[in-house]
């Protein structure tokens, strides 16, 4: 190859790689582009595993009954609906005149056929779906759903979980075909899917609901990588780029095209302890101790410190944007080593005492770095901490954390508004994930669950609250902030406090 | 070369059927996967019933005997997650991750092998001086952390290449050039080392003698000479590109088997991770077989040893 030849082809080179970029420039117009962390495992929405995938598979569905910006709940595919005194049967009207994608119309069938299909064991929410004793049709348009006793959330449950589908096209397809090309009756419908890339959808001219949806159509972008999401909504690639940290997103400071939103995530980060297992025999067992340890956390300074402020110091399990959540009563408590080493006196532990920490290594953003400054913080009132780091999957798969100490760090989010899931899911005996068993705990949990009065339901939180406070089964730790960063032309975009978010009435400033 | 052919074959045989052994139980240290698939909140008899349904339950010498007449039968299982033949999830991904290999492998050699050649012919030059620092940045800089470099000063700045994605041959420059990097400085060095070695050869020195030109001599008697080395590490460098792209995918959002066995890990779906490694094993042996047949070929003193 001559001198000549060579620079020729480079040259070559140079000027096609210059010219590349310009043709795959994208015309976006009328559509929304919003990045996904993850491939969602299925769009069929019993099977959606994270949080990732149902809220791309929402897109395309609609449930019977729906919550609002402000919590409440609301008609969606049934126009009204009514509760039997006992509080465990409810008749549901269903909307008229409303087809599945396919065609096929959406009538009482499609309520049963989706509780049938949503209980399969092999699902991984099949336990939303089995809250229902029975699902029959009364006639075309009204459904019965019995529940084997009063639940407070079924509504909740079913407006998260319950997306209507069509029987006839199940019935043809078989599930796993349905969810390779799922079909629904909410705003977008689904046109295809790339694996580990994109998901189109379009527009569902026919949606019962005017004038939405509002854009044309609607792409998910698969971008694991949070600093390359960050990237692409540098370049107007994507419209909305979520999870980034508070870090990522001071880059986009000075930036007009893009605008960072942030919220409080409804998820409280806390120390469990152990009465069962390991934890028999502790200080733990000690009420005082338990107290003692929550004076003695400096919980702000850890947030100072790790999350630059941008987290809130967790008041108990029921935290802001909850049910019943109430400033006044519910303060964090305070950093008061003098008060932590009283109580620790008056235990009986006037030297404080060694105890281990389990931490689930690398398993939430920071958490190596709280797991050792809660070990330093409590080393102030002479509590020696052992931080024992675990993988999560170890850690997340064993029942009741059997592979930790009489402590561990974890936490729990709730998608309810109300801090139910939580409290359930750590306190109730005999759960996968409880390690902390105290009758009144469970008790009052048990009221709360079969309280179908909201407000009844608000005072029996409270109640809870401080019960908590007195007799501490956890070290309250911190609520954090969620990052997102989205096209500053965006309208309607309003995620919810558990990272949901609804794109049926997003659309573009014109 | 038929007893070769043979004993490279079985042995090939038997480390393949080592990897399906190791995968399995390896895969198994890593976790439950029912705790980590259902929602915290599901019951214990939710937890059964869903081990049952996904056969988690069996005892694990019943699992390994299943899992090792499925492989036999061509059948690698079905994903936890997808519930879908994971050997369907590869082949969907598989060619995304191929393009990307052979874009990077494409990449390495343009800038490597005439770098190399020029750098050993001239040891001394400022090509020389290129052509080592080039092999010294190849071997040291991180390739997720060129592929961040990369994004940041090409799309974002200059917007000459999208961030991510697979959206034809613009959006395959950066991640070709992030994942080729390193395998580029390897092929310089060699390249450059294998020259200099050639080069002190008596036929050189004969051909030089009679007075034929340094590009002539470098083409017609270097070259041949070093190729059979380069061939035979672009081999090995192509089965690394293949495993070393899990970095470079997620980085630059590429769907291939490198995001796909990521997730895979996150979720402990084992069918799928196994099925990936046990792909990834079968590729890269079966390629360093081949290799192995053609340089027989080419050098019949292999064949005897």
């Amino acid at each position: 190859m001559t001198h000549r030849t060579l620079r020729t082809l480079l040259a070559a080179v140079l000027a096609a790689l210059i010219a590349l970029p310009s043709a795959f420039a994208q015309e976006t117009g009328d559509e929304l582009v919003v990045a996904l962390s993850s491939d969602p495992t299925s769009l069929f929405m019993p099977r959606t595993a994270d949080r990732t995938a149902s809220n791309a598979a929402w897109s395309l569905f609609d449930s019977l009954v729906w919550i609002d910006d402000a919590g409440e709940i609301v008609p969606a595919l049934a126009t009204d609906w009514t509760v039997s005194d006992d509080g465990t049967e409810y008749v549901f009207e269903l909307r008229q005149g409303v087809a599945f994608h396919n065609g096929e119309p959406f009538d009482a069938a499609s309520v049963v056929a989706t509780w049938e299909t949503g209980k399969d064991d092999s699902n991984d929410y099949a336990d939303s779906f089995a809250a229902a004793d029975l699902v029959e049709a009364i006639d075309d348009h009204t459904v019965r759903i019995t529940t084997p006793e009063p639940n407070a959330t079924f509504l909740t449950l079913m407006a998260n979980d319950w997306a209507m589908v069509p029987p006839a096209y199940i019935a043809e397809v078989g599930l796993d075909a349905f969810a390779q090309d799922p079909v629904g009756t909410g705003p977008f419908r689904f046109v295809s899917r790339t694996a580990g890339d994109r998901i189109v959808m379009e527009a569902n001219a026919d949606y019962w609901e005017e004038g939405l949806p509002r854009v044309d159509r609607l792409v998910y972008r698969v971008i694991p990588d949070a600093s390359t999401r960050l990237a692409a909504i540098r370049t107007g690639d994507i419209d909305v780029a979520n999870r980034l940290t508070a870090d990522q997103v001071g880059v986009l400071e000075g930036e007009d095209d893009v605008e960072v939103i942030s919220y409080l995530n409804d998820r409280v980060y806390y120390v469990a302890f152990k009465n069962i297992g390991a934890g028999v025999g502790t200080p733990l067992e000690d009420a005082r101790v338990r107290q003692a340890l929550n004076y003695g956390l400096d919980r702000f300074g850890i947030n100072q410190a790790i999350f630059s402020g941008q987290a809130n110091a967790a008041p108990g399990f029921i935290v802001e944007g909850n049910l019943g959540y109430d400033p006044e009563l519910m303060e964090p408590f305070p950093y008061d080593p003098e008060r932590a080493r009283e109580l620790l006196d008056e235990a009986g532990y006037p030297d404080g005492f060694e105890i281990g920490m389990g931490c689930p290594a690398d398993g939430y953003i920071n958490i190596n770095e709280v797991c050792q400054a809660i070990a330093a913080s409590l080393s102030g009132i002479g509590v020696d901490v052992t931080v024992d780091f675990q993988t999560t999957n170890a850690y997340w798969s064993e029942p009741q954390y059997a592979v930790t100490g009489p402590m561990y760090v974890d936490s729990w989010s709730s998608e309810f508004g109300e801090a139910l899931p939580r409290l359930d899911g750590a306190l109730t005996p005999g759960n996968y994930y409880t390690t902390w068993e105290d009758e009144k705990f469970a008790t009052l949990i048990e009221e709360i669950e079969s309280e179908v009065d909201r407000e009844a339901r608000a005072e029996l939180y409270v109640e809870m609250h401080e019960l908590m406070r007195e007799d501490p089964p956890f070290i309250y730790l911190y609520q954090p902030v969620i990052f997102e960063a989205i096209d500053a032309d965006l309208v309607g975009y309003q995620p919810r406090a558990a990272e949901e978010y609804y794109l049926r009435s997003v659309g573009f400033a014109d | 070369m038929l007893r070769y052919l043979v004993r490279r074959t079985g042995e090939s045989v038997l480390l393949i059927l080592g990897v399906l052994v190791l995968v399995f139980f390896m895969v198994r240290l890593t976790g439950d996967p029912v705790g980590l698939m259902l929602p915290k909140e599901a019951p214990p008899e939710q937890r059964a019933a869903f081990a049952a349904a996904m056969g988690l339950d069996r005892p694990l010498p019943v699992q390994f005997a299943e899992y090792m007449t499925g492989v036999f039968r061509g059948d690698l299982g079905d994903s936890l997650r997808q519930r879908r033949p994971t050997i369907d999830i590869i082949g969907e991904r598989l060619p995304a991750t191929l393009e990307l290999a052979m874009a990077a492998l494409a990449f390495a050699m343009i800038v490597a092998v005439p770098l190399g050649l020029a750098g050993g012919m001239r040891p001394g030059s400022g090509l020389d001086l290129a052509a080592r620092g080039v092999g010294l940045a190849g071997q040291t800089v991180p390739n997720f952390w060129l592929g961040m470099l990369l994004i940041v000063f090409f799309s974002v700045q200059l917007g000459w290449f999208p961030a991510f994605g697979r959206d034809g041959p613009a959006s395959l420059v950066l991640p070709a050039v992030a994942l080729g990097f390193a395998g580029m400085g390897q092929l310089v060095r060699l390249t450059r080392s294998a020259v200099l070695e050639v080069r002190k050869s008596d036929y050189i020195r004969t051909a030089r003698a009679k007075g034929i030109r340094d590009r002539v001599v470098s083409l017609r008697h270097v070259l041949p000479n070093v190729a059979i080395p380069i061939v035979s590490v672009l081999g090995i460098q192509f089965t690394y590109l293949l495993g070393g792209s899990v970095y470079i995918e997620v980085v630059f959002a590429w769907p291939g088997l490198g995001t796909l066995l990521e997730t895979a890990i996150r979720d402990t779906d084992f069918p799928l991770v196994q099925s990936i490694t046990i792909f990834l094993s079968l590729f890269a042996i079966s390629i360093h077989l081949l290799t192995d047949v053609i340089y027989g070929v080419l050098d019949p003193r292999l064949r005897l040893s």
